[in-house]
C-alpha cells in the first residue's frame, strides 16, 4: 500500500491530467467554433464596410479588395442624417426607460408588499400584456391614437408624436419589467417593510424611502436591458409615425438602401455606427447586463 | 413631504439621474410636437431617400415656390417603409400631396376614399399626357386620382459589345424560336442565356407578365390578375410550359439572387439577357460611361402572333393628394405644377437624365439608350404597370412571390402550385 501511494502517483496524476487536458481540448475546440460562427457576421460587415459597392458590383463579393477605407462611414453618416434620428432616438428612449422603471416598480411594489384581494390577479395581468404581439395590436392602438387626437383636436397629439411612442413602450415592456421587479422584490425579506411600518412610514415613504434603495440592482440591470431593447425598435417607431425625420436611428438605417438598388457595403457601415452605441452601454455596464440574465431567476 | 423626499431621493440615485435627464427631454419631445396648418403652405411627401430623385423633387419644389411664393415642405422618407406603411400614413396625418404609383395601386386607396378626385387637374392639363397614361391614373369610379410623372419599360437587357463579340444580333430576336437560338447560342459560348433573380419574391414577376401577355394577351393578363380569370385555366400552364423552357438557360442560383446579383452577372459579362426594368441602368452609369453606353433593351419576342409584341410592363410613378391632407386646394395646384411640363422642366434643370411621363418633353435631348427605351414602349398598345402594382397588394405580396419562389423549387409541381394560388385568391376577404 506504502508503495502505491509513493511511487506510482505521478504516472497516475499525468494520466489524469492528461485525460482532462483532452477535454479541455474537446470543449475550448467546440467554444471555438461557436465564437467563430457568433463573430463571423459582425467580422464580416467590418469588412464589407470598408470596401466600395462598385468593386462588388464588378468583382463580386469574395473578389480581392483592391481599395479599402472609412469612406463608407463618412457617406453613412452623411446619408443617415446622423445627429436628427440619435437625437430623435434619446427622445424616445430616456422618457420611455425612465417611466417603465418608475411605473414598474410602483406596481411590482405595491403587489409584493401589500396584501390584498387582487394583488396576485394585478401580478398576472401586467406580465400577461407581455406576450401580445406588437404585430396583432399595432392597428388598433394606431386607430385609439387617431381617435383621441381627433377628440383633442390635433391628429399629432399621440399619432406622429414623440410621447406616442414612448408610451407605447411603455405599456409594452411594463409587464417584463413588473415580473422582474416583483421576482426581485419578494427576496428581499418581509422584516425590513413591517419594521418600516411599525416605524410609521406612509406607503411613499415605504417605496422611495425604503425599496427604492434595495432595488438599486435589478433596475440597474433592467435599465441597461430596456435601453438596448428600445433603442433596437423599429416597428413601433414606423406604424406610428408619419414623418421620417422624427423616426428614431433605426429607420435611418433605411435611408442607405434605395428603392432599388442597394448598396450593401454603406449599410454595412451604417449597422455598425447604429450597433455602436448599444455595444459602449454592454461594454460599461458589462456587470449590469450579465446580471440582468439572470434576473429574478431565483424566486417566482 | 412627498415631493421632498422624492427628489431628493432622484437626484442621489446614480441611474434615476440618467433617467431624469430623460425628462427633461421630455419638455423638448413636446415641443416638437403639432405643427399642422390649415392654409397656405403644402406639405409633399416624397418616397425616396435615393440623391437623385431627391434632388429632381426638391427641383420642383424649389420652382413652386419661385413661381408663386407658397411654401412647399418636402418629406423624404425611404421607399420600403413609405410603401409598406403607406395604409396608416393615408388614414393617418399625410402630407397634402405625395409620390405614389399608377394602376391598382393608387385603385386600392382610391376606392376607400383616402385619395382626393384631381378629374378637374386633369381636364386642364390632361393633353400633355396620352390616353394610356389616363386609363392607369383612373379609379374604379371612372375619376382620376394620379398624375403619372416618370416611367420604365421592362424589357430584354444587353450588351451591345458582348452580342457583337458572338455574332448576334438581338435586335433580330423577333419570335420565340429566334429567342431559343439565341438562348442555345449563349449557352453554347458557355455563357448564362438569361440571368434571372427571383430571391426578392418580386423580380420573376416581370417574366411571367410578359409571357402571360405574350401568350394570352393583355385582356387575359388584366383579367386574370383583377381576379376576372382563373389561376388553373390551361392558359396560365401555358405561360408555366414557356417559362420551363427558358430555366435551362438561367443561372443556377435564381433562388439566392436578388435583382442586382443577376444585374451584375451582366454587367460582368457572364450572361446574355437580363429581363428587368430599364432603371438599372442608372447602375451601369455610376459604374462606367463605357458600361452605360454599351447597354441596350429591345422588346420581349412575340409568342403568339395574334398578340404579336403588344403589352408591355412599364410601372408608371407620379403623384396624388391624400384625403387627409390639411390643404387640398393647394396639393391640387401643386400636383399640377408637378406633373405639367413646368415641373419636368424644373427636374431637367438638375441635370440628372428623366424619361418624364409628359407629351410635352422634348425628347431629342434623351440619350441613345433612353430613345431605344422610348421606342420600345412606343411599339406597345397596352402598357400594364407590373404585377405587384396590378392586382390586390395582399395577393402579390403574401402570395404570388412565394408561389413562384416555390415554382423555381421545383417546376414540375406548377399544377398544384397553381391550385392553392387559386385557392388563395378565393379564400381573400371582399374588398
Amino acid at each position: 500500500m506504502t508503495t502505491t501511494v509513493k511511487v506510482p502517483e505521478l504516472p497516475k496524476r499525468t494520466k489524469k491530467l492528461y485525460a482532462q487536458d483532452i477535454k479541455d481540448r474537446f470543449i475550448s475546440i467546440f467554444i471555438g467554433i461557436f465564437a467563430v460562427v457568433w463573430v463571423f457576421p459582425i467580422v464580416w460587415t467590418l469588412w464589407s464596410s470598408l470596401r466600395p459597392y462598385s468593386e462588388i458590383r464588378a468583382g463580386g463579393v469574395f473578389s480581392p479588395p483592391q481599395e479599402l477605407g472609412v469612406f463608407n462611414y463618412a457617406s453613412a453618416i452623411d446619408r443617415m442624417e446622423l445627429p436628427t434620428y440619435f437625437t430623435n432616438t434619446v427622445l424616445i428612449t430616456l422618457p420611455a426607460v425612465f417611466l417603465i422603471l418608475l411605473l414598474g416598480s410602483l406596481i411590482a411594489f405595491v403587489v409584493t408588499r401589500y396584501s390584498f384581494k387582487f394583488n396576485v390577479a394585478m401580478l398576472l395581468l401586467f406580465t400577461a400584456g407581455n406576450l401580445l404581439p406588437p404585430q396583432l395590436v399595432f392597428i388598433p392602438v394606431f386607430k385609439l391614437y387617431l381617435l383621441l387626437g381627433d377628440l383633442v383636436g390635433d391628429r399629432r397629439f399621440l399619432y406622429d408624436n414623440h410621447w406616442g411612442v414612448i408610451l407605447i413602450h411603455v405599456a409594452f415592456q411594463m409587464g417584463f419589467a413588473t415580473f422582474v421587479l416583483s421576482s426581485y422584490m419578494k427576496t428581499i425579506p418581509k422584516e425590513i417593510s413591517e419594521s418600516a411600518m411599525v416605524d410609521g412610514a406612509s406607503v411613499f415613504t415605504h417605496y422611495f424611502r425604503v425599496m427604492l434603495p434595495l432595488l438599486r440592482p435589478p433596475l440597474a440591470s433592467l435599465g441597461v436591458l430596456m435601453i438596448t431593447w428600445i433603442y433596437n425598435d423599429f416597428f413601433w417607431a414606423l406604424v406610428l409615425m408619419s414623418t421620417d425625420n422624427k423616426r428614431p436611428i433605426t429607420s435611418a438605417l433605411g435611408r442607405l438602401t434605395g428603392e432599388f438598388v442597394t448598396d450593401y457595403n454603406l449599410l454595412a457601415a451604417g449597422a455598425m455606427i447604429a450597433a455602436l452605441p448599444t455595444l459602449i452601454v454592454f461594454f460599461v455596464l458589462r456587470k449590469q447586463f450579465v446580471g440582468g440574465l439572470t434576473l429574478g431567476s431565483t424566486k417566482g | 413631504m412627498l415631493n421632498k423626499i422624492s427628489g431628493h431621493e432622484v437626484d442621489r440615485r446614480l441611474l434615476l439621474k440618467g433617467a431624469a435627464a430623460g425628462g427633461l427631454g421630455i419638455a423638448g419631445a413636446t415641443m416638437l410636437a403639432g405643427c399642422a396648418s390649415d392654409s397656405g403652405p403644402v406639405t409633399f411627401g416624397v418616397r425616396t431617400v435615393d440623391e437623385s430623385p431627391m434632388a429632381q423633387a426638391q427641383a420642383i419644389v424649389d420652382a413652386y415656390t419661385a413661381k408663386t411664393g407658397i411654401e412647399v415642405t418636402a418629406n423624404f422618407t425611404e421607399s420600403n417603409a413609405f410603401q409598406n406603411n403607406l395604409s396608416q400614413y393615408l388614414q393617418g396625418t399625410p402630407d397634402d400631396a405625395f409620390q405614389w404609383m399608377a394602376g391598382y395601386r393608387m385603385q386600392f386607396f382610391a376606392d376607400q376614399g383616402l385619395l382626393v378626385d384631381i378629374s378637374d387637374v386633369w381636364d386642364e392639363i390632361g393633353d400633355q399626357f396620352s390616353d394610356s397614361y389616363k386609363i392607369a391614373s383612373t379609379g374604379s369610379d371612372g375619376n382620376q386620382y394620379f398624375l403619372p410623372q416618370s416611367w420604365y419599360p421592362w424589357g430584354l437587357h444587353f450588351r451591345k459589345s458582348m452580342m457583337a463579340e458572338i455574332g448576334l444580333n438581338p435586335e433580330d430576336i423577333y419570335n420565340w424560336d429566334d429567342m431559343m437560338a439565341a438562348l442555345e447560342e449563349l449557352k453554347g459560348q458557355g455563357l448564362i442565356g438569361l440571368a434571372s433573380a427571383d430571391k426578392g419574391g418580386w423580380e420573376a414577376m416581370g417574366t411571367f407578365d410578359i409571357l402571360n401577355a405574350r401568350i394570352n394577351g393583355y385582356q387575359f393578363h388584366v383579367d386574370l390578375l383583377a381576379g376576372r380569370e382563373k389561376w388553373t385555366d390551361d392558359k396560365v400552364k401555358e405561360v408555366f410550359r414557356h417559362w420551363e423552357m427558358l430555366l435551362p438557360y438561367m443561372n443556377t442560383n435564381v433562388l439566392d439572387l436578388e435583382w442586382d446579383g443577376a444585374m451584375q452577372l451582366l454587367l460582368q459579362r457572364q450572361a446574355g439577357l437580363f429581363m428587368n426594368g430599364s432603371w438599372f441602368g442608372a447602375n451601369f452609369l455610376e459604374q462606367s460611361q463605357e458600361d452605360y453606353d454599351d447597354l441596350w433593351i429591345v422588346p420581349f419576342p412575340e409568342i403568339n402572333p395574334d398578340h404579336g409584341r403588344d403589352t408591355i410592363d412599364a410601372p408608371l410613378d407620379g403623384i396624388a393628394v391624400a384625403a387627409n391632407g390639411s390643404n387640398d386646394a393647394g396639393a391640387k395646384e401643386f400636383v399640377k405644377f408637378a406633373a405639367s411640363i413646368e415641373g419636368v422642366e424644373a427636374q431637367l434643370s438638375t441635370g440628372i437624365p428623366l424619361t418624364s411621363a409628359n407629351n410635352l418633353q422634348d425628347t431629342s435631348a434623351y440619350d441613345p439608350f433612353q430613345k431605344q427605351q422610348l421606342a420600345v414602349m412606343g411599339e406597345a398598345k397596352y402598357i400594364t404597370q407590373f404585377l405587384d402594382r396590378d392586382t390586390r397588394p395582399d395577393f402579390a405580396g403574401p402570395v404570388v412571390g412565394p408561389s413562384f419562389q416555390e415554382w423555381f423549387r421545383d417546376p414540375s409541381s406548377v399544377d398544384s402550385i397553381l391550385e392553392s394560388m387559386q385557392s388563395q385568391w378565393d379564400a381573400l376577404p371582399p374588398l
